[in-house]
């Protein structure tokens, strides 16, 4: 039964060692999935305010903000939320440029 | 601090977990201690395995008890000891001293059956000699010839009569005479060594020289002669003094039984020093079990290479380039603890690299444009200002969320153009937001 204590502590040790090395870099990752989750927020809320203030109306841009809202209405990782970001400003683009003619 | 870029944390992992499998796999020290690491193969007579038990049976105690009732001197088939009848009767005496003589390379079994065996007061296991609470064995090279080579034991009995009735065990005598081989010996024997090296007489049980272990011993090669138990009491042929005549620049190894001795360059170099740790080491094997000469030429072969390699004798050893590895090893925790920190260090950086991004100037930034943006409301209804208070929004709550300063510039820079925007629409500079930002309303 001698070798279980090297086994033991060789576990805990790779465990540790692992830890020490994924621990951070997945708490990094929930952080950033958090941060792009509250810019696709603020690119929607931005958007819709831009629909609000725009004296056309813009079939395009209804169309991206729909899809913004429902992926953020989805959820899912960073990529998805960059996304969402992505179609917001679009839409809040075309708004500006359309309804400012 | 320069930014390292995400594979050298992992490459410097790499390198740790190398070293750490590099120096774990070369921990393979041995306690064994060898100038020069002599290349002689260890486990030199493995136990039971070199064929050293022969069939020789042992009859049953109750038989043994009579056979030594019988007769003084028991004989079993197959013994091979041999003594002085005189000598040994002189140091007996009138005495009750009864000999039981068993063959080597008994078993477990049968040997215990030999030393419990009733009556008997000397007991002779092949040409081990005991008795009562002692045990003979000769300890100089005269004793072993004559052990190995013949198998007398005059010299150990006598010993050890003298030992059980408590008396001074009377000095030794070296039994072995020595006499010239005749010519027609000599001859088959130099024609088998010109044309082989090996001479095997009948009788002999060397079947073939062990190739590794004589490629270590005598690296230019040697001759090897192989005889029979030699008969008691006859002088023994010098064979090696003979053969050097034919051969003076090769190492001769002569056998004996189980007797070895070298003759040839260098011999006096080391064959005493090898007779004697070899003797001294396996004498009390080699006279209970009957070993094959084989395995006896290749332990004592072994301890030739042991000795060449011993740096006793001034002997150059061949070069030897020096094990890169071995030259590492002692770096080698010095690197793993250098990776190691290297890791961790780098490992410690990377979740915090993004909060300590320069100076923090967003949120007087945001501060700033607010309060733009609640002065301009009242009189501005533009839709670039709403679009602007928006992107502030959005901006607080980033920067509320802990998202990067850089993203959250790039939201203030687009609400700042808007209302930058609004300003120029109104038609006042003043609430342009690089003025209001840099001075305030004038």
């Amino acid at each position: 039964m001698d070798w279980l204590v090297w086994v033991v502590g060789g576990l805990v040790l790779v465990g540790a060692g692992f830890g020490a090395a994924f621990g951070p870099g997945v708490r990094a990752a929930a952080r950033a999935r958090e941060q792009a989750w509250v810019l696709a927020r603020g690119a929607v809320e931005v958007a819709e305010v831009g629909r609000d203030a725009s004296t056309a109306a813009v079939p395009r841009a209804e169309e991206l903000l729909s899809q913004a809202q429902a992926l953020v209405a989805c959820g899912g990782g960073a990529r998805v939320a960059r996304r969402a970001t992505g179609f917001a400003r679009a839409a809040e683009r075309a708004w500006r440029e359309h309804g400012r003619g | 601090m320069a930014r390292a870029p995400g594979w050298v944390r992992w490459a410097v992992l790499g390198v740790a977990a190398v070293v750490v499998v590099v120096f774990l796999l070369a921990q393979r020290h041995a306690v064994d201690v060898s100038y020069g690491q002599s290349p002689a193969a260890r486990d030199v007579i493995p136990e039971g395995a070199a064929g050293e038990l022969s069939a020789a049976a042992v009859p049953s105690a109750g038989e043994l008890a009579a056979l030594v009732r019988a007769d003084p001197v028991v004989r079993l088939p197959g013994a091979i000891a041999r003594w002085d009848e005189k000598r040994v009767a002189d140091a007996i005496g009138d005495r009750d001293v009864r000999i039981l003589v068993a063959p080597p390379g008994l078993d477990e079994a049968e040997r215990d059956r030999v030393r419990t065996a009733e009556g008997a007061t000397i007991r002779v296991i092949g040409t081990d000699v005991s008795g009562g609470p002692y045990a003979a064995a000769g300890d100089s090279s005269d004793d072993w010839r004559a052990q190995f080579g013949t198998g007398d034991v005059t010299n150990q009995l006598v010993a050890l009569v003298a030992g059980l009735h408590g008396e001074d065990a009377p000095p030794d005598v070296d039994p072995v005479t020595w006499r010239e081989p005749t010519a027609a010996e000599l001859e088959p024997v130099l024609a088998d060594l010109r044309a082989t090296g090996v001479h095997r007489a009948a009788g002999a049980t060397l079947t073939d020289v062990p190739a590794e272990a004589a490629r270590s011993a005598f690296p230019d090669g040697a001759l090897y002669l192989a005889l029979p138990l030699q008969p008691f009491g006859e002088p023994l042929p010098a064979w090696g003094p003979a053969l050097a005549k034919s051969f003076p620049d090769k190492p001769i190894v002569v056998l004996y039984g189980s007797w070895i001795t070298s003759t040839g360059p260098h011999a006096a170099d080391f064959a005493d020093v090898v007779g004697a740790t070899f003797y001294g080491r396996f004498a009390e094997r080699l006279a209970r079990y009957a070993y094959p000469q084989r395995a006896i030429l290749s332990a004592y072969l072994n301890k030739v290479t042991d000795v060449r390699y011993a740096g006793l004798f001034d002997r150059p050893l061949p070069y030897r380039p020096a094990d890169p590895l071995e030259v590492a090893l002692p770096a080698l925790p010095l690197v793993f603890l250098a990776c190691a920190v290297t890791f961790l260090a780098l490992s410690v950086r990377s979740p915090r690299r993004p909060t300590r991004d320069g100076t923090r100037r967003a949120p007087a930034r945001l501060a700033g444009l607010t309060a733009l943006a609640v002065e301009v409301s009242a009189l501005s209804r533009d839709p670039a200002l709403t679009r602007g208070i928006a992107k502030l929004g959005a901006a607080r709550d980033a920067l509320a969320g802990g998202v990067p300063d850089r993203r959250v510039a790039a939201l203030l820079d687009d609400a700042q153009s808007e209302l930058d925007h609004t300003a120029r629409a109104l038609g006042r500079p003043e609430y342009r937001p690089d003025a209001y930002l840099a001075g305030g309303p004038a």
